[in-house]
């Protein structure tokens, strides 16, 4: 996998995502929108440090907007551009475009959370505190390589549908739900939490959460942090396996561009 | 006449279900939206620390009008000239009220669907007891409801006449609708000049109507359902307008896109 080609798709992913409205509203509106609307919903709540559901929940709320619908939109749209095929057969490889623009997507959303910040800030002067900024990196950078990994499972996935608009609809909210991105998993019943705690998301937020608070016990973030990893590892060896199988498919089948 | 109008109303809806399986179309305009509905009272459940959460069932099953009203039909121009046909429509001699009313019929009546879905499943999942309220005005109210919120749509879908970012327009609308109708938290809440906004969206009367009618108080009822409906007509009055300055312009001009 070349990192050249990696670099370059990212590039000009950034430029390509940036252009279209939809990202552009992700990337900078939806932030804005969801600080205003968590604010108000919490403002009565009796939280004192406003970073924890408010900033942090809007950002990655912006965050997993982002992803999905433009990380998992991507190869529908190369679809529509007639590009598909030609990037599925490229000798560059496949699965090192995907990636530089999902990395590319995702870095470029990582945007949201400063946009929240700003907004949380500048409108309301909320009290905002960071307390573990260390072990906050730390689970940004778990998170960041948590996002990458679902969404190279997801556009894995939706290479073989021409149904993507209605699939990145249908998995905005469950995974923000789910993951407890603006509320703690606890508050979902027993039988969804056993589900919340399949998905790696939820313990990416929680670690965000508990560096916001301030990390009590490091023994638990490392735990968490451990669990997250091994749950990343086995998306990422799903990826893999699913790219296997559809590139298969696909060869055999002739029904790339059409699905 | 009236037989060309309902042949046309079921033809756009015809349109916009044509690429989706029977379930898949129910489950983008009712699954999803109930599980938006879902969200936004776990959200209200756990930052306002009550059980109690009639307000907020009301509030998000009105608002699960979004999907089909602002999304579906802010759209419809958009989705005309991506097909070719707006030249057509732009040229014809016929009248462009009905035309555009035409296409809010399905919409409409799947936005009633999902508000009485949304009703139905808050009431199961939250426990919210209708047996106090009187269900012919219940009725009543989500169709005036969903009325005012089809024309509100059919206005949007002017804008699609003269951007190319509807997308980002309905987007960010759809999060206006959250913050000023206080479906997600009370309006008093607002700013002064947060509070006469929300007096001009659409949907703000008909929830405070439904609120009052699980409450003891209903005197206000009639006057805030007629209100409802006039918020309502001036915008189906206003869409008439801005398409007929877009069509003047566009035949002025000879340019059929006015950006």
């Amino acid at each position: 996998m070349s990192l050249a080609v990696l670099l370059s798709t990212m590039r000009v992913q950034m430029k390509q995502s940036f252009a279209r409205s939809m990202f552009r509203f992700c990337l900078i509106a939806n932030p804005i929108l969801n600080t205003i609307l968590l604010y108000e919903m919490y403002r009565s709540s009796g939280e004192e440090n406003f970073m924890a559901y408010v900033v942090l929940g809007a950002g990655l709320m912006g965050l997993w907007s982002c992803i999905c619908f433009s990380s998992a939109g991507d190869i529908n749209r190369e679809r529509y551009s007639g590009t598909l095929a030609l990037i599925f057969a490229a000798p560059a490889s496949f699965p090192a475009i995907i990636l530089g623009k999902i990395i590319g997507n995702t870095l470029m959303s990582l945007l949201t959370l400063g946009i929240s910040l700003v907004t949380a800030v500048v409108l309301y002067q909320i009290p905002l505190t960071l307390n573990s900024p260390l072990y906050f990196l730390l689970a940004l950078a778990a998170a960041i390589l948590t996002f990458v990994v679902i969404s190279s499972v997801i556009a894995c996935l939706l290479t073989l549908s021409r149904k993507t608009e209605l699939y990145m609809n249908c998995i905005e909210i469950p995974i923000i739900l789910l993951c407890g991105f603006v509320f703690p998993v606890s508050v979902l019943p027993g039988a969804v939490q056993v589900l919340s705690r399949a998905l790696s998301p939820t313990y990416a937020v929680e670690l965000l959460r508990m560096a916001v608070w301030g990390v009590e016990d490091p023994m638990m973030f490392w735990q968490k942090l451990g669990i997250l990893l091994g749950i990343t590892v086995l998306y990422a060896v799903l990826s893999a396996l699913l790219y296997c199988k559809i590139d298969r498919r696909v060869r055999i089948a002739a029904t790339l561009e059409v699905a | 006449m009236i037989r060309r109008f309902f042949d046309q109303s079921y033809l756009y809806h015809k349109g916009r279900r044509a690429a989706f399986e029977a379930e898949e179309f129910v489950l983008m305009q009712i699954g999803y939206p109930l599980l938006t509905l879902i969200f936004y009272c776990l959200i209200a459940s756990y930052s306002f620390h009550t059980t109690n959460l009639t307000s907020w069932v009301i509030g998000n099953a009105f608002l699960l009008c979004t999907h089909a009203c602002i999304f579906g039909l802010g759209n419809i121009f958009v989705g005309e000239r991506y097909h070719g046909r707006l030249r057509s429509i732009i040229a014809s001699p016929c009248a462009k009220l009905p035309l555009i009313l035409a296409s809010g019929i399905f919409p409409a009546l799947f936005a009633v669907c999902a508000s009485v879905c949304g009703f139905i499943v808050g009431a199961w999942v939250f426990g919210v007891d209708f047996s106090g309220v009187h269900l012919g005005f219940a009725a009543l109210t989500i169709l005036c409801a969903m009325a005012s919120a089809t024309c509100f749509g059919l206005f949007l879908s002017v804008f699609g006449l003269m951007s190319d970012s509807m997308h980002l327009v309905l987007n960010v609308v759809s999060y206006l609708m959250m913050i000023f109708t206080g479906a997600e938290f009370p309006l008093t809440q607002l700013p002064l000049s947060g509070r006469v906004i929300a007096q001009l969206m659409p949907l703000t009367k008909a929830i405070a109507a439904m609120n009052t009618l699980f409450g003891p108080e209903q005197g206000q009822f009639w006057t805030l359902l007629l209100a409802e409906l006039a918020t309502g007509a001036a915008y189906a009055l206003l869409a008439r307008a801005v398409f007929g300055f877009a069509e003047r312009s566009a035949r002025r001009n000879g340019r059929f896109d006015l950006f």
